[in-house]
């Protein structure tokens, strides 16, 4: 269980979260959405523990234990995983290679054995024809060259690969065409599991169609200004964001 | 000997004299070659040890660095078995299918070379201080035409010094299979000078890869010139790889220098991990319509190393490419170098020139000096160049991070996707593979072995 209190948060010198309170238990799906500038990215960076983000006010407990204190690396270790909204681009790293380090790091950390090479190759083939990604994809350089739709994929392949039991989807509908948007959610979809709480975040609506979460909150100023069930999701299809205001910064 | 006169010598530059005039009776050669010598050590002497204010040398001090200079080390009898290779080498680079010939302290080591084997495949070749008694008339033409860049201390004193090496004359339309691996080493213990002079000359259509690598035995205060000179016929290529794993405390000189002919090709390839202070210069100079060159590599430098890459290229006639990428991974308070100077003559029209050098700053006190040398003198050419330094990117390790890898690992795995990218331009996969696990071994983590 993610639990999330009283959550402040800056970015150079600028207030960005203002005193979130966010509970998600385990096996369910929570969408969070809100208006440009509200705090949704930020809300993910500091759950992934991005240095530049820093948290003033506040706790985040997961698992019974403080986040905040963790690295990164010991974060994907102790199960979050935050599919990037705009996934980095590494030229001279061929995707295979990325995957295999770590996989491998975070089982190690785990305290599971490594991967020989015969079942790592088995265990992707098997995932990324899921996501149908094709094999000569992973042998290219880290996302050079991939189109959005592909990097999307790479993304929750590396999440059903380091098996996380707190996945983050930051926009992860952004830059995707219907075929792309169906293929992801499919993915996500098959990760659903009793022990596996999701935070999706979304602008949009369209999005739920595919995933349909438990809970959907609203982000509004750096709170969370409304939550209720998938039916908020479709209210704010047809009313828009105006009532939850945009942030001073992005309404600019 | 009557010297020029030079208004001031420092205790090296004048032992550099007193080390010829000692030695010069003992060292190989016919009288051709002992004029050869003179002529050399008199053009050193004009010169002294280059200092910050001769232009090429704007950024190695080699005057201020070298205080003594140690006897030649000719004479030392190194005891080399595999073991002893494969200590100096790592086994990758060593077990690399190759031709080897092997120069121990300079020494042409024939027990340990495969000499008949290259005969064989129709190659002349053999030990150049034997080959210095009664030179053939390609091995002086192109020991006179290294000698012609008269302005180049270490090819003056590799002239007047040399000891030993190997002179290779690939015949007319040879192509060789597998590379020469010509593979220098050091000698243990106490410190000496090692001057070597490689000669390889491609016939017209011949093909072959030279890999040259330096090793250590565990030397101490060695330092080492070493001269290669390459001589391509119309049509022919080469393909000339180095990788330097000299000791620390090894001061390296070396120099390449390649005359192209007509539509020739020739190849450079660096890698630089060793010794305290390297200088690697490459001369490529067009001689025939239609030629093309590219030189590339990586700096490895850590601690207080310096090393120093220094590219001319002399596009004399038209039509030639050539091609330089270099890259510079600097840690803590190393300092790397790089000058590329591109000349094209008035009649060197349709010249197609480019340059990049790119350094990763690993500490805020390392250092990369820069100095991009452009004189052009046709109209109708093609040339750029760009250098860029930076730390690693925030932005990717946090990614890398977010996906389990520990910083450390991380942190390697950029820095090994920084120099990646010269060594998959390599066409000799197997030495490219070798070089760039090398590299990861440098940078602390093990390379990745399999792919899908």
């Amino acid at each position: 269980m993610l639990e999330i209190k009283n959550l402040h948060a800056t970015v150079d010198g600028r207030e960005i979260l203002k005193g979130l309170d966010l509970t998600v238990p385990a096996g369910e799906v929570h969408a969070i959405m809100g208006p440009n500038g509200s705090g949704k990215s930020t809300l993910s960076y500091v759950l992934a523990g991005k240095e530049d983000y820093e948290v003033t006010d506040g706790t985040i407990t997961w698992k019974g234990e403080n986040l905040l204190d963790m690295d990164p690396e010991e974060r994907a270790a102790a199960g979050v995983f935050l599919a990037f909204q705009y996934p980095m681009e590494i030229p001279g790293v061929a995707t295979m290679t990325f995957l295999r380090s770590a996989v491998n790091a975070v089982r190690k950390a785990r305290g599971q054995e490594e991967f020989s090479t015969p079942d790592f190759l088995r265990i992707v083939k098997e995932k990324a024809k899921l996501l149908k990604i094709d094999m000569a994809m992973l042998r290219r350089p880290l996302n050079v060259g991939f189109s959005g739709g592909e990097k999307k994929r790479n993304e929750i392949l590396q999440m059903s690969l380091l098996e996380p039991d707190l996945c983050i989807l930051d926009e992860t509908d952004s830059g995707l065409d219907i075929d792309a948007l169906r293929i992801v959610s499919e993915g996500v979809n098959a990760l659903r599991s009793p022990e596996r709480s999701m935070l999706v975040i979304t602008h949009y609506q369209r999005l739920l169609n595919y995933i349909v979460p438990d809970r959907v909150h609203v982000l509004s100023k750096g709170r969370v200004a409304r939550s209720g069930g998938p039916e908020l999701a479709l209210e704010l299809e047809k009313s828009g964001y105006a009532d939850y205001g945009q942030d001073e910064a992005s309404a600019a | 000997m009557e010297l020029p006169v030079q208004q001031f010598r420092t205790k090296a530059e004048q032992d550099l004299l007193d080390l010829y005039e000692r030695s010069a009776d003992a060292l190989p050669g016919s009288a051709a070659i002992a004029a050869l010598r003179q002529s050399a050590i008199r053009t050193y002497a004009g010169l002294g040890l280059p200092h910050r204010r001769v232009e090429a040398w704007k950024y190695t001090d080699l005057r201020g660095r070298i205080d003594e200079i140690p006897p030649l080390l000719a004479e030392a009898d190194v005891q080399v078995g595999e073991s002893e290779l494969e200590a100096a080498l790592g086994k990758a680079v060593l077990t690399l299918p190759a031709y080897r010939i092997v120069l121990a302290a300079g020494e042409f080591r024939g027990d340990l070379s495969d000499v008949g084997a290259l005969r064989d495949e129709g190659v002349e070749l053999g030990s150049l201080a034997q080959m210095l008694e009664q030179p053939p008339a390609w091995l002086t033409a192109s020991l006179e035409s290294g000698a012609a860049r008269d302005d180049n201390v270490v090819i003056a004193l590799n002239s007047a010094l040399m000891t030993g090496g190997v002179g290779v004359r690939l015949p007319e339309g040879l192509t060789l299979q597998k590379p020469i691996h010509l593979i220098h080493l050091d000698a243990p213990g106490r410190p000496g000078s090692i001057y070597t002079r490689n000669v390889l000359v491609a016939e017209e259509g011949a093909s072959a890869t030279l890999f040259e690598s330096f090793g250590t035995l565990g030397g101490q205060g060695i330092q080492r010139n070493a001269v290669t000179t390459v001589s391509l016929g119309a049509k022919s290529a080469v393909h000339h790889i180095k990788l330097q794993r000299e000791a620390v405390e090894t001061i390296h000189l070396n120099v390449w220098a390649a005359d192209v002919g007509a539509e020739a090709r020739y190849n450079g390839f660096q890698v630089s991990m060793g010794a305290a202070l390297a200088r690697n210069e490459v001369h490529v100079r067009f001689d025939g319509a239609g030629g093309a060159t590219d030189i590339s590599g990586a700096t490895l430098a850590r601690g207080s190393q310096h090393c120093d890459t220094t590219l001319v290229v002399e596009h004399n006639v038209p039509a030639c490419e050539s091609r330089e990428l270099f890259k510079l991974v600097l840690n803590e308070e190393a300092r790397g170098v790089f000058q590329g100077k591109i000349v094209v003559a008035k009649d060197a029209q349709k010249t197609d020139g480019k340059q990049m050098s790119q350094a990763l700053l690993l500490s805020e006190r390392a250092e990369f000096d820069s100095k991009p040398e452009l004189e052009i003198y046709a109209d109708d050419v093609v040339c750029g160049h760009g250098a860029t330094s930076g730390q690693i990117d925030e932005e990717l390790l946090f990614y890398l991070r977010a996906r389990g890898l520990p910083e450390a690992e991380a942190r390697a795995l950029l820095i090994q996707a920084f120099v990646g990218e010269v060594f998959e331009a390599l066409d000799d996969e197997s030495i490219g593979d070798a070089l760039a696990a090398v590299s990861a071994e440098w940078l602390g983590t093990p390379m990745e072995q399999a792919g899908p």
